[in-house]
């Protein structure tokens, strides 16, 4: 008998997310993770579908609408394969999941400002950021600090306006009280804790309060506490009377940050064992099913062994698929197959910020509606599962899918293995 | 349209037209300079760095190589803040015919540069990294040379003998009267307007397009283009110049230079037909790495953060047989009067970074002698002056000793090379900057191993805040910069650097949007991606 029903590789979202949907049913899990993955790169939203077509401009309002067109141009995708009713009920599985709260605005996109001024389109997110939709025409006021190097609130707020969205907009830079006044070179985390403490809080207020007078709403970068965040900002909106909102930064991101601990927590009061800076280092496959894999010790490699093992190892960025100068795409644990052109000229565009995709990023791993990866159409091993980006035709960009990808291909192994 | 006049007017404004420059108005000579980009856009800005000590001609080109040697001593003292004095070695590895070796040490001896044999335990004890199969190993004076920093200092140099400098600035047409150059029209590429200017003599110092300007004149003069490839890895793996000892023809990718933070390989040689459109190509790319690890082994552990390429001015006598690697690599100083019945008008073109103040000097004296006056030559003699006004100011071991005695503190905007805030507001403070690259040649930001993920935001959003750029300019400056860097990459993206690039890719799309700004806003735009495409302008070396 094995020590767990199912071994979760890799600690993203989609990682994390099985895990605990897993565990909640009962089921006794394993989360391995090397990193913890882009959550805390992100701006810790969750994109369902934000352009279709997917080279157009104009973000998607209501995703549900575009939804058919987009399977239509894109036949291969992880959406196509599990349909929309699979989505919905990832959404809403989703919301119930952590302690942190996510919001949908009905069936439309939240359409949020990033930190250059430009419209997010995104399916579910933190009510800090919500509060930012554009879609509202309540006058705004952008807040940052000189010490903040991942933040320009003047070019948000200009970037905004020019958009004519009928947002009044403005922006107001500030230099940080103490203890933060000497912190030249501040990171969105720390600045984060120091927003915890009160003090620091009132001082800002101080300064603030006369300057916001004539806006409905104030934007903040996104660094408005950790742990304590929802006391954070209720506190600020009642001093400055108004609601408060914010705008995502550069990484390290304080809301995928705490998106990130929100969900370890809920996997650990559920008493789901993790094992995070760890390394699956292979793993074997014997007439169809996966035996076990291999962890990396300080000595000596060491096999786990589980009923059902998921791979959510991420996509070339989080280490799931591997490259060299040979122009060899592999997938590194389990050696599963990767489409792949080895001519390394194929797998980019001339253009970096490429409205058609990087070839190299739709590259991954090729499963059946099982999400058992599949050789022709053989499925390689049935205990085996891939989910989130490593999956191959998901490349985010296109369109804006990611998260969204994570949590309905999560949802469904949850409910195949629960 | 607007109409100057000048002495003499000397077209090009890499390292050999700076020099040019540079020594006409120390002889006092009024003089005008044009260049169609910024300084160094061309083949100086685009080469391997290395000043030669003109060991790899020594076998192959004896008269080369002892212009190296003599040029590198004069360099090391005329202009000691561009030249970091990194010594150079020559090794011959097991994969090196071991005969060259000896031939390779007399020819050095032979020409005077002072080769010295040093014992593998030696060579290991300097540079513990190299292969420790290597069989003989040489030291010679080679160095490492900043090229943005010595065509400043030429042209500031000139500029304080009277000397005028116009960047972006295009020679469209040669304006003749009769058998006669008199002038030239140049279009403003920033205003788009017309420039007309008359002098008593041209000098052309276009490098691989000297065939082109001399078609203008109606002079026929062949300047083939050779196409070299480089590729900076994101570690300083050596620190000395590495050289293959090997006869330079029939090899490519022999040679390691370090530079500032990282260490460059190269090169390989290809003639291609035009000297702005020459594409990488992946076997180069893959040569490189195979012939890096035959000096370093662990050299494809490293990361390859970009590739460049540049164009050899490899001249072509009248008549003579086109094997790219047997043209000299010795420089040609046309003087198209006698030879093709055209006056006035001077074509200096090939050579090498290492040899411009000689192809300079050799220049000036002919254009004494056409100008009928005799003035003696003194940039061998004057020390440049530094335009940063301290030395060694690329350096990353200086800045960090700078920013430790606190002597720039301030915000770090650029964490890879150590760029801080203060030091772009002062930059922007004193300069008309439009694009990051400006900043980039000034301050190297996003020339480390992130390539500009974290710090090109940054920079943006400070020349907005500091009212430098318009939002949309700044939109654009954004997406240009990253689009150039792109160009640079995409050859070597795999492994580490491919996770980073898809990093970058993550910030730029996933959390700032910025392809998706309205299409009037983003300074997303298709024209523009093409021809940052096809100038492809100011890659570092
Ligand atoms: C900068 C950035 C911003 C983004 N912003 C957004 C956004 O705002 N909204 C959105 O919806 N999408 C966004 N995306 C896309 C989204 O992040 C991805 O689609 C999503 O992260 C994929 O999640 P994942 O769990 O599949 O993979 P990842 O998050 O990459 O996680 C992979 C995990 O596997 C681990 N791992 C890898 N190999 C091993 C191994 N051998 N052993 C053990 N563990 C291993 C890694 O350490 C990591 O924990 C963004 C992406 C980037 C890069
Ligand atoms: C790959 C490679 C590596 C090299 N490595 C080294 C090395 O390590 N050491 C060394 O000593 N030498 C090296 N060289 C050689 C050296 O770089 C060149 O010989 C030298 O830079 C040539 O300088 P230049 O000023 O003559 O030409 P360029 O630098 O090319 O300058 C010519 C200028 O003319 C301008 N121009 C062209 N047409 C017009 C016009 N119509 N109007 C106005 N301006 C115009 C161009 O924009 C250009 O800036 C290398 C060359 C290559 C290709």
């Amino acid at each position: 008998m094995s020590l767990y029903d199912t071994v979760v590789i890799g600690a993203g979202l989609a990682g994390l997310t099985t895990a605990c949907h897993l565990q909640n049913k009962g089921q006794r899990v394993m989360l391995i993770g090397h990193g913890v993955g882009a959550l805390v790169l992100g701006s810790g939203c969750i994109d369902v579908l934000g352009y279709q077509p997917v080279e157009s401009v104009e973000p998607v309002r209501a995703w549900p609408d575009k939804l058919s067109s987009f399977m239509a141009d894109h036949p291969q995708h992880p959406y196509s394969l599990l349909g929309e009713t699979k989505i919905n009920e990832a959404l809403h599985a989703f919301q119930g999941l952590t302690e942190t709260e996510y919001q949908q605005n009905g069936s439309e996109n939240w359409l949020v400002p990033s930190a250059v001024g430009a419209i997010h389109p995104t399916c579910l997110a933190p009510p800090s950021i919500a509060k930012g939709h554009l879609g509202d025409t309540a006058s705004m006021l952008i807040v940052g600090f000189e010490e903040l190097r991942d933040f320009y609130p003047a070019l948000i707020s200009q970037n905004i306006s020019a958009q004519n969205l009928g947002i009044e907009t403005e922006s107001l830079t500030l230099n940080l009280p103490e203890p933060g006044a000497s912190k030249l070179n501040i990171t969105p985390i720390e600045l984060a804790t120091l927003f915890e403490q009160a003090d620091f809080r009132q001082q800002l207020v101080s300064v603030i309060k006369a300057r916001c007078q004539d806006y409905d709403r104030i934007g903040f970068p996104a660094v408005l506490g950790l742990g304590r965040h929802a006391k954070v900002v209720v506190d600020l909106e009642k001093q400055l009377g108004r609601p408060v909102f914010e705008v995502g930064t550069l990484p390290p991101s304080v809301p995928g940050r705490r998106l990130f601990e929100a969900l370890k927590h809920t996997f650990v009061q559920a008493k789901g064992r993790m094992n995070i800076g760890t390394k699956v280092v292979a793993g074997e496959v014997k007439d169809g099913r996966v035996t076990q894999v291999q962890i990396e010790t300080t000595n000596r490699l060491k096999p786990i062994i589980a009923e059902n093992y998921v791979l959510a190892t991420g996509g070339i960025l989080g280490g799931g698929i591997q490259t060299d100068d040979q122009g060899r795409v592999w997938e590194p644990v389990f050696n599963l197959p990767i489409d792949h052109n080895s001519n390394r000229q194929t797998w980019f565009t001339p253009k970096f910020l490429s409205p058609v995709g990087q070839p190299v990023s739709s590259y991954g791993v090729v499963v059946n509606d099982r999400l058992n990866p599949i050789e022709d159409t053989r499925p390689i091993a049935d205990n085996l599962y891939i989910v989130g980006s490593l999956l191959a035709h998901a490349d985010w960009t296109q369109g804006r899918t990611g998260y969204g990808v994570a949590l309905t291909t999560a949802k469904h192994v949850a409910d195949l293995l629960g | 349209m607007q109409k100057k006049s000048t002495e003499v007017l000397v077209i090009g404004g890499g390292v050999t037209g700076c020099g040019v420059l540079f020594d006409l108005a120390q002889r006092g000579f009024k003089a005008t300079l044009l260049e169609r980009g910024a300084l160094s856009m061309g083949t100086s800005g685009r080469f391997h760095g290395l000043l030669h000590s003109g060991g790899r001609y020594a076998v192959n080109d004896p008269d080369a190589a002892h212009e190296c040697i003599v040029e590198n001593q004069i360099l090391r003292k005329v202009m000691p803040h561009c030249i970091e004095d990194t010594g150079g070695m020559f090794v011959s590895t097991p994969d090196d015919p071991p005969e060259f070796a000896d031939e390779f040490y007399q020819a050095c001896h032979k020409v005077s540069i002072p080769a010295t044999e040093i014992s593998i335990e030696e060579m290991l004890r300097r540079e513990p990294l190299l292969n420790p199969k290597i069989r003989r190993v040489f030291t010679v004076p080679d160095a490492s040379v900043e090229t943005w920093d010595a065509c400043r200092s030429l042209v500031v140099s000139a500029a304080e003998h009277g000397a005028e400098t116009l960047e972006f600035h295009e020679v469209t047409e040669l304006l003749k009267e009769g058998n006669k150059v008199v002038g030239a029209v140049a279009i403003n590429k920033v205003t788009g307007e017309t420039v007309t200017i008359t002098a008593d003599l041209i000098v052309s110092a276009v490098g691989a397009w000297g065939g082109r300007l001399a078609a203008m004149a109606d002079c026929d003069v062949t300047v083939h283009a050779g196409k070299g490839t480089m590729i900076a890895m994101n570690y300083r793996m050596v620190n000395t110049v590495v050289n293959r000892c090997v006869h330079p023809s029939g090899s490519d990718g022999d040679i390691i230079v370090p530079i500032g933070t990282v260490a460059v390989i190269g090169t390989t040689s290809v003639r291609v037909d035009d000297p702005d459109n020459y594409p990488i190509e992946e076997w180069e790319v893959k040569l490189m790495m195979e012939e890096g690890e035959k000096m370093v082994p662990s050299f494809r552990k490293f990361r390859a953060l970009r590739a460049w390429a540049g164009v050899r001015p490899l001249y072509q006598e009248k008549g003579a047989a086109s094997d790219l690697r047997a043209v000299t690599r010795k420089y040609a100083l046309l003087d198209h009067s006698p030879r093709d019945g055209v006056d006035n008008f001077v074509t200096i073109t090939g050579g090498k970074w290492t040899t411009y103040r000689m192809m300079a000097e050799d220049t000036v004296d002919l254009v004494c002698k056409k100008l009928d006056t005799t003035r003696a030559c003194r940039t061998a003699e004057t020390t440049l002056h530094n335009p940063h006004g301290e030395s060694k100011y690329h350096t990353l071991g200086s800045r960090l000793q700078k920013l430790e005695t606190g002597e720039f503190d301030g915000q770090l905007i650029c964490e890879c090379e150590i760029v801080t805030r203060n030091q772009i507001e002062a930059n922007l403070a004193t300069n008309d900057r439009h694009i990051i690259n400006d900043l980039r040649r000034d301050l190297r930001v996003g020339m480390g191993p992130c390539q500009g993920g974290f710090c090109t935001y940054r920079v943006a959003g400070l020349m907005h805040k500091n009212k430098q750029l318009t939002t949309q300019q700044t939109n654009k400056a954004l997406v240009d910069f990253l689009q150039e860097r792109w160009k640079g990459m995409n050859t070597v993206l795999w492994g580490q650097h491919l996770r980073q690039m898809q990093l970058d890719e993550g910030i730029y799309m996933g959390v700032l949007g910025l392809d998706k700004l309205p299409p009037g806003l983003s300074g997303i735009d298709e024209k523009r991606v093409a021809e940052v495409e096809t100038e492809g302008y100011y890659e570092v070396s």
